[in-house]
């Protein structure tokens, strides 16, 4: 497929990339920032919302620190999935994300920036063209969104991020970067409930790292995901739960976290919250499950239907929360 | 229904890109917004790169860069600048093929061939780093590579029968010698110089 038009730019530091950035928004340049370029790039030949310039974050070498509780934004997925340093929890996600070949592109800050998908929009231009395109890609026209029509106010594309939902169950912090300065928020506050926005990114800021709190290896947790093609492919529902056990081998903490159900990750902390207090290992599991299944409102633009996606939150739940079936809640 | 075309403009202006491809240095001038793939299939002239599903899903288009497999398709050329670049062509040792590629011949790894390229590269790469892989570390390998014919169990086996020949130390046979006896311990069969029949040049 042909790539659209665009300018590369490749600057070899933060800082050169902060100026180019700064100079680009002077002179009123659109432009994509590209890290792995595993989503952006199919999205370009797509001709999906491309802009005429393009920085890549290749040659930026700080932003690839892997340390236990510092994750940089350029740090490969299979770097992470193969590191002895990084949280199991992020190990065991990052493992499963695609196949080894994309992990070997792709990195965590694409990752968390992922743009949304939804089976009307992540097609080819004749394809769009022949449903006179949608409210994602509407190319000026002012179309609808073909998923749920005359709304024409928020796309309903589907976040389909598997780090999302662990970082999201380790609150995790993120940290980004502009030309104005740098800024740091909890990664619950990242996103946004826009299918076409997504995240709190203004124009010409990035994501530099994320951070997780000192104490994230006194947490353990688990990821379980629903997709099509196990070697490879998006996933179509994904449940993160983290969970701190105190001294005694009673429940101290937990956090349970969706993603790929809906246009944004969804930390469910006070359905976790709620059932901890009381915690009854398998009654309270099952419990939180349908809780969390009751959460979440998918629609009907991935490849399995939404009934059976939200049928399996409950499945993949109780599977995530296995390990705590026979634990206590905490005095 | 509305019709509007995304524009295509021609491509702003070209630069140098140099890198290695195959130990030999390449020096050409390419878009600012070319694919990697695109480079090494229309400028470089390394057709063993195949483009399968350009999007990522095939592994086709696999190549090492700096030794490591990667996605050419999704990778930006000038990303790539200045780094070693191994496709298919540069794997065998002058007249010896490496391993793997004399072991997917014999073991039939490969069918219609398409896909052969990316494994060949993605598999070299799992030797070079681990010359004895188990089972699972040769799935875990060739998980982002898709094959239609095969079903993989043949390739599975070339990569152990190439494990073994690595290991051995041994170097794959000169691939310009004459072919061995396809069917060897065959009996020959004696015939009388009366029998043939001579067809005269005309």
């Amino acid at each position: 497929m042909r790539m659209p038009p665009f300018e590369l730019h490749l600057p070899e530091s933060l800082d050169s990339a902060m100026t180019i950035a700064g100079e680009l928004a002077d002179e009123d340049c659109d432009f994509d920032w590209i890290a792995g370029g595993t989503d952006l790039l199919p999205n370009y030949k797509w001709h999906l919302n491309s802009k005429p310039h393009v920085i890549s974050l290749a040659k930026v070498s700080e932003l690839s620190t892997l340390e236990p509780t510092h994750i940089g934004a350029m740090v490969r997925l299979q770097a992470l999935a193969t590191s002895d340093s990084c949280h199991p929890l992020l190990r065991q996600t990052s493992g499963t994300i695609a196949s080894v070949m994309i992990r070997r592109s792709g990195t965590v800050g694409g990752n968390i920036c992922l743009d949304t998908r939804c089976f009307w929009f992540n097609q080819g231009e004749e394809w769009r063209r022949s449903i006179d395109w949608c409210i994602k890609c509407d190319c000026g026209t002012g179309a609808d969104c073909r998923v749920i029509s005359h709304q024409n106010e928020l796309c309903v594309a589907t976040y389909q991020a598997d780090l999302a939902a662990s970082l999201l169950a380790l609150d995790a912090t993120i940290h980004l970067a502009s030309p104005d300065g740098s800024r740091s928020l909890p990664l619950a506050e990242f996103f946004q409930e826009d299918g076409i926005t997504r995240n709190v990114l203004k124009d010409g800021e990035m994501v530099t790292h994320l951070t997780l709190p000192d104490d994230a290896e006194d947490w353990q947790g688990d990821y379980q995901k629903l997709r099509l093609r196990e070697s490879w492919d998006f996933p179509e529902a994904g449940i993160a739960a983290a969970w701190k056990i105190d001294g005694d081998g009673n429940l101290d903490g937990l956090r349970v976290a969706s993603t790929a159900l809906e246009s944004i990750p969804r930390l469910h902390q006070e359905l976790a919250d709620e059932a901890r207090e009381g915690w009854a290992g398998v009654e309270s599991v099952n419990s939180l499950a349908v809780a969390v299944q009751k959460a979440v409102k998918p629609v009907n633009n991935t490849w399995f239907p939404p009934s059976y996606r939200k049928k399996m939150v409950r499945v993949l739940t109780r599977r995530a929360l296995a390990p705590l079936e026979r634990v206590e809640a905490a005095n | 229904m509305v019709r509007i075309r995304v524009p295509m403009l021609p491509a702003p202006g070209e630069l140098p890109w140099s890198a290695s491809v195959n130990d030999t240095e390449v020096d050409i001038h390419v878009e600012s917004n070319a694919i990697l793939l695109d480079v090494l299939r229309d400028q470089v002239g390394t057709l063993g790169v195949k483009r399968g599903c350009d999007m990522g899903t095939c592994g086709c288009c696999s190549v090492l860069v700096d030794g490591e497999p990667r996605l050419s398709c999704l990778m930006l050329a000038h990303e790539a600048a200045g780094c070693a670049l191994t496709t298919v062509e540069g794997l065998a040792d002058g007249h010896h093929l490496h391993p793997i590629q004399e072991t997917f011949t014999t073991h039939g790894g490969s069918q219609c061939g398409f896909c052969t390229p990316g494994f060949l590269v993605v598999i070299s790469a799992l030797l070079e780093e681990n010359p004895e892989p188990n089972e699972a570390e040769i799935k875990a390998a060739i998980d982002g590579n898709l094959c239609r014919c095969t079903g993989y169990q043949q390739i599975v086996d070339s990569v152990r029968a190439a494990s073994m020949i690595i290991t051995s130390g041994k170097k794959t046979a000169d691939a310009t010698d004459p072919m061995p006896d396809p069917h060897p311990g065959m009996p020959t069969v004696e015939v009388e110089s009366e029998e043939l029949e001579v067809v005269p040049d005309e």
